[in-house]
Formats: structure tokens, sequence, C-alpha cells
């Protein structure tokens, strides 16, 4: 009749046992880096197993979801700034590394492996550092004899209800909006965004999709990610990437970089330093540039498979992230209203 | 206490902090409660969509438990068993599954051409779309628990109706008026899970409002918003549950199986047997074996489970081993939660039973920011940091459930074994240990496996609470599907089903008789 207690006391050593041999099993401070990450984890993690085989630092990693429109670490961070979980932030564009510096979240560190990276692409204090990047381009379906050139095409009579966009209220097609905001000027730009609705563009969930919409043949073109557009070419859809606004007077391609930021209060620093020294490396821009996310190295020398054009030879549009981060903050209520929400 | 601890102190610890700007007491974030168009809206989708598979599942569910759990048809414990499986996998993996089959590049797509597949891509995306996949899922709840009330009918009943009258007309006078508070409490259970459901129509692209309480939370981090946008989903809660303790609890809390049940011969369907054997394995077929099939189709071949394993494997492990440790903390806490109910032992028992339910009809995104909202602080890190904020989320959410169990296995123990007992002199803790918890151990088994189950598929919470590094399996695939292709997401989430269904089968055959006189 004894046997429950025993059962019970088996049960409770064996609990005990796990969470002592959890504790046990965790490597001391400096062997271990805890990152966030808002980059596709079937990309990333591949970087962070690599950095763990060549250091033996063991990274502890919490991934985004699709559902949370890739803002779930960063906001977790935001959640967390006064019981700081996380050492580094690898951003999968520089907006949020900028929200988090204009929060306090951050804290500079200028990695050596930073230094030949294009200034535009890196906080000037070193809150965050930019890399392997996407480009913003037009995904055309072949059938499409004239392709569009500028991102007035969305405008264009002739385009009138052949044209889809990403919601422009989640990723990287509100940075972009929010860029032509402030090289514009608000007016300009909410112009341009009736005009686009008056020429009845089509609202996609996100920019996969729109690249597939396009390559069914259901709409002419569609402002996607690099990567979205390489992955289609790569799979045989009928598709042509085309970079935006090349021409003399264009105002130039937006540019998406990755942003490794250093998090103020890390638990890990010294760890931390290592693993953003390892992302800004000429060898992570190699590797994430021959993946399937097919990413644009911002190093200069680095190799590029022969979809993506390198860096030097795109005409990049000329933006302060900073000044992006807060004009995407002020956009949203007019973005609402344009979606009728 | 504990309950309270775990279960209340979160939601009330978010509900304050949604209240206090800059130290004052502010009402501002309600302010836009409910008032623009676009939550009506979503609120309205919430509601079309839960009374849709409400509708369908008791439409459905209750006639097939009459035709499981009453008639001669064939194999009806084979049948029993599969209609239960889409409940215990994470609502997503059905979603998947469906997705491969009708989606754009479905499988459909194969074999009719891309032209067939817009349309039931237009069908699947939207709410016909995600009432019926969580339709396969929540049939299993009316189904099962039409079979459990039949068991409780005293048979005389029917037997005097059937000196008077055919089985149809004993069904339409007696069966079906005294298993109505099941269906009632059936069709509760669908309504607020549906309700609170948020995986599916978030991946089916379905707006509703537990999406937009995660959406604030997660996309946006507005921490008072997103508690501003859980209170209809809590209120909602509320008044459902309200209303089946007033009308229903009564009846349901504890259920008897009336001890001549196997009495009766069950009820022949004469020539109409094979055509609803047909029918039933037509249903069988379409709500669980072809998503199953389309997933092994999808993930064919070795390499793609190789890589699923490579990427998931410690994933699957630490999955594994949550569950087993949540599991046994569920049927310790559930066993005396249920054995308070049951005795009435404290008079706040009442209160006790009505946490428990109203924790686990609770979305999941309500419970998770409540339990961040409580433990993260630098003096809680021991809690936030580790795995034990997954397991208080886990005993948060499905203590109502062991509990339930408890309370029912509990219900066949005579209280007289224990009256002996403290005659004898023998203390709480004596009797508790060595009268009552050997006597309950085929529902201390049952609540174990319904525990491991649920804590293996748990999405909502874990994806909201998880520490760095401990991710679980299905949150692996959720992070994984963005971008990962559909071969390795299939394998994946076959790997999941194994992994969830494997123990319940083991300890189906192991233990022979003792579970399965607990599901009987």
């Amino acid at each position: 009749m004894k046997k429950p207690v025993y059962l019970l006391v088996i049960i409770c050593v064996m609990i005990a046992g796990v969470l002592i041999w959890h504790q046990a099993k965790t490597p001391d401070n400096t062997q271990v880096v805890v990152v966030y990450v808002s980059e596709d984890q079937v990309f990333s993690e591949l970087i962070l197993r690599d950095f763990e085989k060549e250091t033996g630092i063991k990274v502890k990693a919490v991934y985004d979801t699709e559902e949370t429109k890739s803002t779930g670490a960063m906001n977790r961070l935001i959640a967390e700034k006064d019981n700081p979980q996380a050492d580094v932030y690898w951003a999968n564009e520089p907006i949020r590394a900028e929200v988090l510096k204009q929060k306090g979240i951050s804290a500079a560190y200028v990695s050596p492996n930073a230094k030949d990276i294009p200034p535009g692409f890196k906080d000037p204090d070193g809150f965050w550092t930019g890399f392997s990047a996407r480009a913003r381009v037009f995904v055309v379906n072949n059938s499409v004899k004239d392709k569009p050139m500028t991102i007035l095409a969305y405008t264009e009579p002739r385009w009138k209800g052949k044209s889809v966009i990403t919601n422009p209220l989640f990723g990287t097609t509100t940075a972009e909006i929010a860029a032509l905001f402030t090289i514009w000027g608000n007016e300009q730009a909410k112009e341009f965004m009736t005009a686009m609705k008056r020429n009845r563009v089509a609202i996609s969930t996100n920019n996969g999709e729109s690249a597939d919409f396009v390559a069914a043949g259901q709409y002419g073109f569609s402002l996607v990610d690099s990567d979205d557009a390489v992955n289609r070419m790569r799979q045989g859809k009928p598709i042509t990437m085309v970079y935006p606004d090349q021409g003399e007077n264009g105002m130039g391609c937006f540019i998406v970089p990755n942003a490794a930021v250093l998090i103020k209060g890390a638990p890990h620093p010294e760890a931390a330093r290592r693993l953003i020294d390892y992302l800004l490396s000429m060898e992570t821009e190699r590797k994430l540039a021959f993946a399937d996310c097919a990413q644009i190295p911002l190093h200069p020398g680095v190799q590029t498979p022969p979809e993506l054009k390198p860096i030097k030879d795109i005409k990049v549009m000329r933006v302060n992230y900073a000044e992006v981060a807060r004009k995407m903050v002020e956009t949203q209520p007019f973005l609402k209203g344009w979606l009728g929400l | 206490m504990l309950l309270l601890v775990i279960g209340l102190l979160p939601i009330l610890s978010m509900l304050a902090k949604s209240v206090i700007v800059d130290g004052r007491l502010s009402l501002a974030s309600y302010g836009g409660l409910l008032t623009s168009a676009h939550q009506w809206t979503l609120m309205g989708h919430s509601l079309a969509l839960s009374s849709l598979v409400t509708a369908l599942t008791i439409a459905f569910g209750v006639p097939l438990g009459i035709l499981l759990g009453k008639t001669d048809l064939p194999f009806r414990r084979f049948f029993t068993v599969i209609f239960v499986i889409p409940l215990l996998i994470p609502p997503y993996i059905i979603a998947v599954s469906w997705f491969d089959l009708l989606g754009r590049e479905g499988l459909l797509a194969y074999f009719l051409g891309v032209s067939a597949t817009r349309v039931t891509a237009r069908f699947l995306f939207g709410l016909p779309g995600c009432a019926a996949v969580l339709f396969s899922i929540f049939l299993p709840i009316p189904m099962l628990l039409t079979i459990i009330f039949l068991r409780t009918i005293n048979p005389r009943l029917e037997e005097a109706g059937r000196l008077v009258s055919r089985w149809r007309g004993v069904m339409k006078g007696i069966t079906i008026p005294l298993i109505l508070p099941g269906v009632l409490l059936s069709a509760m259970l669908v309504f607020l899970l549906s309700f609170g459901e948020f995986s599916v129509p978030n991946f089916l692209r379905y707006n509703v409002f537990p999406v937009e309480s995660f959406t604030q939370f997660s996309a946006f981090y507005n921490f008072k918003a997103a508690t501003a946008a859980a209170v209809p989903l809590a209120v909602v809660t509320l008044v459902v549950l309200l209303t089946e303790a007033a009308f229903l609890r009564e009846r349901t809390y504890q259920l008897r199986p009336s001890p001549e049940v196997r009495r009766l011969p069950p009820v022949e369907l004469g020539s109409y047997r094979k055509w609803l054997l047909g029918l039933v394995m037509i249903l069988g077929f379409v709500m669980v074996i072809l998503p199953v099939i389309v997933l092994i189709v999808q993930s064919a071949g070795t390499k793609a489970y190789i890589e699923a394993l490579g990427w998931a494997g410690d994933s699957l492990l630490r999955s594994i081993l949550y569950a087993v440790i949540g599991a046994t903390l569920l049927t310790f806490f559930g066993f005396f939660t249920g054995y308070l109910i049951q005795t009435k032992a404290l008079s706040c028992w009442r209160s006790v039973d009505s946490l428990t339910i109203f924790l686990f009809a609770l979305p999941s995104t309500v419970i998770g920011i409540g339990l961040i909202s409580l433990w993260n602080t630098p003096w809680t890190n021991f809690i936030y940091s580790t795995p034990v904020i997954i397991l208080l989320g886990y005993l948060a959410k499905y203590t109502a459930l062991t509990s339930r169990i408890s309370v029912t296995q509990l219900a066949q123990i005579p209280s007289s074994m224990e009256e002996a007992a403290q005659v004898a002199g023998a203390g709480w803790f004596r009797r508790l240990g060595f009268i009552v918890a050997p006597l309950a151990r085929r529902g201390l088994l049952a609540g174990w496996l319904v525990g491991y189950i649920f804590s293996l598929r748990d999405t909502g919470i874990t994806m909201l609470v998880y520490p760095a590094g401990h991710e679980t399996l299905p949150i692996r695939i959720f992070t994984l599907m963005a971008n990962g292709s559909p071969q390795l997401i299939a394998a994946l989430c076959m790997v999941m089903i194994t992994a969830t269904l494997l123990p319940a089968g083991i300890l189906w055959v192991i233990p022979g008789v003792m579970t399965r006189k607990v599901i009987r």
C-alpha cells in the first residue's frame, strides 16, 4: 500500500533530476550567447550553428514567426527592457534597430568587421551595423513586354487593376512607403498612395504571395524583396527581376540590410561582441548570398550569385534610416485609413 | 491557493498594468475598445466562425456519438479512436495539411490543374475553410460527450419506452432529452475553443478577434492595447461559462455511468447499417485519414525526415520532456483540485471548479500575456528565463482537464472506503495516498495521458513565453514555416503527430485493460 508514496517520491526526484541536469548543462557565462532573430529561421539558424562550431559558444535563440510579421522578437526586447534576456538582436531590416536605439534598448558597438561596410548602411554611433541586404525590386511576369521601370508605374493608367503590392502596414513595404514619405514629403507621398489606390492596385498579405500572383499571371508586376524574386526565378517561374528607378534622374532602389545590434545590459557581452563580429564577416555575407535568401553582400569584393547585382552596380535610394523609422510610426494612421481599417 | 498564483494572478496583473499609466489610474487603453468598425468586424468574424463551427460539430457530432455509442454499427471503437485524432494534434497542422491539398500548388493542382485550385484555395482561405478545419478538430467533443452521456442513462427508462414505442420514439422522447445537458455542454466547449483559437484563422488569413489581441502584443507590442483587446474575449468566455454554471453545472460536473448500462442491447440499424457504415467511413476518411495521407505524400522519402530531425531533433526531445513534466504536474494538481470539487471539502470548491474551467476556456494569448506581465522581472528570472514559465502556462490552461477526469473517477469510489480509513484513525494525506489515489489510478493514468497530449500540442502559450533556446516542436514548426520547404514542414508535422500519438498508443497496448477501461 505504500506504492503511491514511493511513486510520488520517484516522480519528484525525477523532475528535480531533470531540472538539475538542465541547469548543470548550461555553459558558463562566456560560453553562451542569447540572440533574438527576425531573419527567417531556415537561413539564420545555419549561420548560428556555424558560429557555434567555430567558436564553441552555445547559441540560444528566439526566432520570429511569419505570423508576427517579424516584429515579435523586437517587441519582446522592448518588453524586457528592464530585465534584458538577450545579448544580440539580428534584425532583418534596420528600421527596428533604429527603434531600439531610440528607445534606449541597444548599446553602441563598432565591430572591426564593419569598417568596409558603406556608411549609409550603418549607424554613425555604432548602435547597429548593416550586413547582407535585400533590394526592393519589381517582379514582372515575362508576358509583359514593356516592363515597369519606376515605382510611379503603380499610378500609370496602363497598369490599372494589373498590379499588386503587399499590405503596407507590415514588413519591408511599410519601410519603403515611409522612405518615400521622407524623400517626397508628406503631400507628394500621399498623392502617390491615393493615385495608386485609384489605379485599383491589389493588396496581398506578404511579399511571397505578391510574387506568386505575378508568377501565376494574375497581375503584371509587384514590388517585392529581391529574395522573393530570386527564389521564384530559381524555381523556373516565368518572371523577371527589375531594379526600379535606376535611370539618371531616378531616385534609386530601396535597400534593406540586416542589422546586428548589441543589447544594453546584455547578460553575456563578450560572447555577444564575438557573435556580432561573426555576423558582419565577409564569409557570413557570402553564405547568405548563396543561400535561398539570396542577400546582397555589403562588403566590397564578396562573390554574389548570378541572379544578383553586386551592391556597387545598383543605384541605391539615399535615405536616413532613423528618419524612416520615425516616419513609419507617423504614417501608420494614414496607411490604416488608406486600407479602410 | 496555487491555482490563484498560477492562473488568476497573471490575469489580474495584466489587467492592473493596463489601467495604470504613469503611476495613475487611467482607462485610456480601453478608450478605443470596440469603437472602430474594424474591431466590430473582427468580433463579428469571431462570433460567425464560432457559431458556424458549433452548429456543424453538433449537427454531425451528436448523431455520430449516438451511432458509435448506442447502435450495432461495426468497428465502433475503431471509429471512436480515429475521430479523436484531430483533437490531439496542434490545430494548425490540420490547416497545413489542407493547404497542402487544396492550396494553389497543392496536390489537387497536380491532378486537376491550377485552375481548379483557384476555387479551392478561395474556399480554404476564409470563413468556409476555417470553419471546415475547426469542424474536423472539434468534432470529437460532441461525439465523445454524447457517448459518455449515453452511458449515464438508466437503461430501465429506455426499456420502459421500448414497450410502447420503436427506438425512434424512445430516442426522441427519452434518450435525446436525457443527453441534452451533454449536447449543450459540448456546444459551449466548442464555441469557446473555436472563439479563442487563433492559429488556424491566422494561417488561413481569416481575421478574428484573438488575432487582433495577438497582433497587438506580438507585432506592435502594445501591452495595454493587447490587454484591452483581450478583454472582450474574456468577457464572452465569462458570459458563456456563467450561463453554463447557471443551467448545466449541477447536471454535468459529476458523470456516473449507469451500473446497468451494459444490460441493454445496442440499437439495431437493420438495413441502414451498411449505408451508415459507408457514411461514417467517408467522414472519417475525409476528416482524418486524408489530411494525414496528404502530409505523408508531401513528406515522401526519408530525406525530408532526416532533414526534419536535423532541424528539430532537439526541439522534439525538449517537447517530450516538458510534456512529461507538465503531464505529471497536471495529474498531481488535477487530482487534488478534483478531490476538492468532488468531496466539496472546502466551501470554495465551486469557485475552484469555475476558475479551472475559465482558464481552460480563456484564449491562450490572454494567459501568455498575463504570465509575461507577472513574471518578467529581475527577481523572478528563475521562472521567466527558464522552462518553468512554460510549465506554469500548462498548469494554468489545462488543470481543468485533469481535474474533471479526477472528479469523474473519484465519483465512482464509494465514500465508505475513505470513511472507514478515517474511523481507523488515518489522516487526510494517508487516506488520500493509500486509499483514494490507488482506487483512482485509472483516472490518474487517463489524466496523465490527456495532460501529456495537451502539453505537447500547446502552441498559443508557449509561443509567447518560451525562453531563448527552449523552443518546443510546435513552435519550431511555426517558425520554420517562413520559407521552410513544404516537404520539410510536412515531415515535421508527421513527426509531431507521431510524438503525440505514440505514447497514447503505447499506454493503450502495454498496460492493456487499464487504459482501455478508462477510455471506455
